[in-house]
């Protein structure tokens, strides 16, 4: 009671030792540094770059001298582009051994590429001022890829709407809507007329198509996806258009002929809406707006059909009946020998042959079997992760899933799975990537991946 | 059986045997709790009804010294030990009688849920030990200021601003902290990743360390945000206070900023949890008899906390 007038004051700060407060509270606060680090502005996207590196697909390589020194052919882990610090890159698409960047630049340029130009698929790059005689076969670092220009166009309209890229073309479709095709066209997947014996090193050739002479006026492009040789397209209404290779049906047009004429395609999806197209060599996955999946081209290994006497090649597109059990289909991925699937409830579906992420074990399954969310990211300290995004290369899958990791499985060609190693992987292992993944593009033999940063 | 109340220091000190679950303060070594609990202990079981001397097996009566003070000598019985009464030997119970140890250890700043293994609890604290627990602090970080040992009472090195930082920045980095070290989980098991074993063991989600070697973090989950102070929750194995010091200093790195580590407090470990934590109040007999019998019915719900058998690990426990 003697106390009862006295407030109690919590002790707000700790008590010192003797030592402790000639050094902490004699300190000259005053000659404290001030740490001011760069911050990114948060619109930037950043660019991480792994797999293998002598095509210079990868643009990490400033110097000609340098790319040829030993033990530069591969990149292990993801490393983040240079050339994305200071430019704005919007989209990605891989090749085999190259690589295309959307940008946004105050000075015009839409379009960046680095990689194999053997066939010029990224356009005819000047020679150096340097006497020596450059490789121009190989592109170290980003380069402009110079779109040819009619009166009117814009730079707004030059920007990139979609792009894609094959063995050996690229396809651009910009905003303004022209469709311009660069690189190899002796299957017709430029989508102009095959030329017996053309040579394509050192061409100048970027054919441009307007939308209208494809899909007509009231249509327009929305994007496009290459295969191995072949080009799609997909448009606002849903129909696919397609030219290039066709030896194993793959442009669906119903025969096993080259075309270098776009034409439309019919079979199953006439009278669907589909709203996405999914390839990586000769086997196409479709998606409709209402979750169902269509395949055409190659059957090899049951991944179209799983019945026993299935035809090994459909050439025009087909309702798929494997995927009916798994619910309404979110995202499709179609790499060489095995296809992906991601449902509503955000699991992850693979078959067909390959490392399809079952362990070590399971080498192929003709049913679409899904892989445990725990793979995935969900856990005790997680549990509303799911995947959001899938794809897959020729021989790697992947998937994004809502916290931006990235999970990578399959063959570890040049180590383009990132982790650290060449061994093959079995089952989805996350990447060590310092931001939030929002777009991957899977290459042949690289990998690119485009992120937000944390701050 | 009716409860009695027993009022016997022996009978109280045979039955104080198992886990304690103690609030240690921020700014107490561990030793210094440890020395306050058995030393409150003794005093309690000092201030209860005690043994009376030995008796002596003749009667050997007390030598009278031919003074006044004989009649009170005679007045005492004659079969007594007098070297057995307390204030003689001393009291009957020393600190050093109650054997305790800690299941795992708290650093000086630290605040939280201490587990004391009492007497024979300590064959039980050794098994929780081994069983690897997971321990949840939560962790406030101030920014703007880094320290030498990252913690509030050493020179300030470097200052910083702030302005940037925002909560889903924080949430973000941490999300993504939280998938990179559990993906270290797994290199840390001690399987090939190459194998039918780790894909076995993946599929299971989260797992436990082989060893104490390495400090493994599972869950990190910014739970407040008001500037220049934000609180993380961090789940954790073989952790220390250092560790998550260094590891809330290279978050504040990543976020442009430097921070330091203002405030920690363990608020779970493995089921015994900081709402059952005897507070420094408390930390008398009756209140540590009575965190005892808790602790025991919380052992009994979850036998697994002595024995475990999966290796796999859930946010509970």
């Amino acid at each position: 009671m003697l106390k009862s007038g006295k407030l109690w004051i919590p002790r707000l700060s700790r008590s010192f030792t003797a030592k402790s407060k000639r050094v902490v509270l004699g300190q000259d606060t005053t000659k404290i540094k001030h740490y001011e680090p760069k911050i990114s502005a948060t619109h930037e996207n950043r660019v991480y770059v792994w797999g293998f590196q002598e095509t210079g697909a990868l643009g990490l390589q400033r110097n000609i001298k340098k790319a040829q020194e030993r033990y530069t052919e591969m990149v292990h882990h993801p490393t983040r582009l240079q050339f994305s610090n200071n430019n704005d890159i919007t989209d990605v698409t891989t090749g085999y051994g190259f690589t295309a960047y959307a940008v946004n630049r105050s000075d015009g340029e839409t379009l960046f590429g680095s990689g194999l130009n053997t066939d010029c698929q990224l356009g005819l790059q000047p020679k150096p001022k340097s006497k020596e005689p450059a490789n121009l076969d190989v592109i170290i670092y980003p380069t402009a890829i110079k779109l040819p220009r009619e009166a009117g166009d814009t730079d707004e309209g030059m920007k990139v709407r979609s792009m894609s890229a094959g063995r050996a073309h690229l396809v651009v479709v910009t905003q303004n809507g022209a469709v311009f095709t660069l690189g190899n066209n002796s299957y017709g997947q430029c989508g102009r007329l095959i030329i017996e014996d053309e040579c394509y090193t050192r061409s100048a050739v970027i054919h441009r198509i307007p939308q209208a002479d494809i899909c007509g006026e009231q249509d327009e492009i929305v994007s496009v996806e290459c295969g191995q040789d072949h080009t799609m397209f997909l448009t606002k209404l849903g129909k696919v258009y397609t030219c290039g290779w066709g030896a194993d049906g793959q442009t669906g047009q119903g025969n096993y002929y080259s075309a270098g004429v776009i034409t439309l395609i019919a079979g199953d999806i006439e009278k669907e809406r589909i709203v996405r197209i999914a390839c990586a060599s000769d086997c196409v996955l479709a998606l409709n707006e209402h979750g169902d999946v269509f395949g055409w081209g190659n059957s090899e290994y049951g991944q179209l059909d799983d019945s026993p006497d299935a035809e090994m090649q459909i050439n025009s597109p087909r309702a798929l009946q494997l995927t009916k059990g798994i619910g309404k289909v979110k995202d499709v991925a179609a790499g060489g020998s095995f296809c992906m699937a991601l449902n509503d409830q955000g699991l992850v579906y693979t078959w067909g042959y390959g490392i399809l992420g079952f362990g070590p074990f399971v080498e192929q399954t003709s049913r679409p079997q899904h892989l445990l969310p725990p793979l995935f990211g969900r856990n005790d300290f997680s549990n509303a992760t799911t995947v959001v995004s899938i794809g897959c290369g020729v021989f790697h899958m992947g998937a994004v899933n809502s916290d931006g990791d990235l999970f990578m499985w399959g063959k570890n060609r040049f180590g383009h799975l990132g982790l650290g190693h060449k061994k093959d992987q079995f089952f989805p292992f996350k990447t060590a990537i310092n931001g939030k993944v929002t777009k991957v593009a899977y290459g042949v033999d690289h990998t690119i991946a485009l992120c937000r940063p944390h701050i | 059986m009716a409860l009695a109340k027993v009022y016997d220091a022996a009978t109280v000190f045979k039955h104080l045997n198992g886990i304690i679950n103690v609030y240690k303060p921020a700014g107490m070594k561990l030793k210094h709790v440890r020395n306050a609990i058995i030393g409150n202990i003794a005093k309690g079981l000092n201030e209860m009804e005690l043994r009376e001397p030995r008796k002596l097996a003749r009667d050997t009566p007390l030598l009278g010294t031919g003074t006044a003070a004989d009649s009170v000598l005679h007045n005492i019985a004659s079969n007594t030990d007098l070297s057995d009464h307390i204030l003689a030997a001393g009291p009957r119970y020393m600190p050093r009688d109650v054997r305790c140890a800690t299941v795992a250890t708290l650093g000086d700043h630290t605040s939280g849920v201490l587990l004391f293994g009492i007497n024979d609890g300590l064959k039980q604290s050794i098994h929780i030990q081994r069983n690897r627990p997971i321990r949840v602090y939560h962790v406030t970080a101030r920014m703007g200021t880094a320290t030498e040992n990252h913690m509030p009472d050493s020179r300030v090195t470097v200052r910083a601003n702030h302005r940037h930082v925002s909560a889903d920045r924080i949430s973000g980095l941490a999300a993504s902290l939280q998938a990179s070290h559990q993906r270290k989980m797994y290199e840390m098991c001690g399987v090939d990743l190459q194998t039918q074993a780790a894909y076995e063991l993946a599929c299971k989600g989260l797992i436990r360390p082989a060893d104490n070697s390495q400090p493994v973090l599972y869950g990190i989950k910014l739970i407040h945000f008001e500037r220049p102070n934000f609180t993380l929750e961090l789940h954790a194995i073989n952790e220390s206070e250092q560790f998550i010091a260094a590891l809330i200093h290279d978050m504040a790195i990543e976020l442009r900023t430097v921070a330091h580590c203002s405030q920690l407090r363990c608020v779970r470990h493995a089921h015994f949890d900081v709402t059952d934590s005897l507070l420094r109040h408390g930390w008398h007999l009756p209140g540590i008899v009575k965190n005892l019998r808790r602790q025991r019915e919380i052992l009994e719900a979850n036998p697994q906390l002595l024995e475990q058998e999966r290796i796999e690990l859930h946010a509970a426990s």
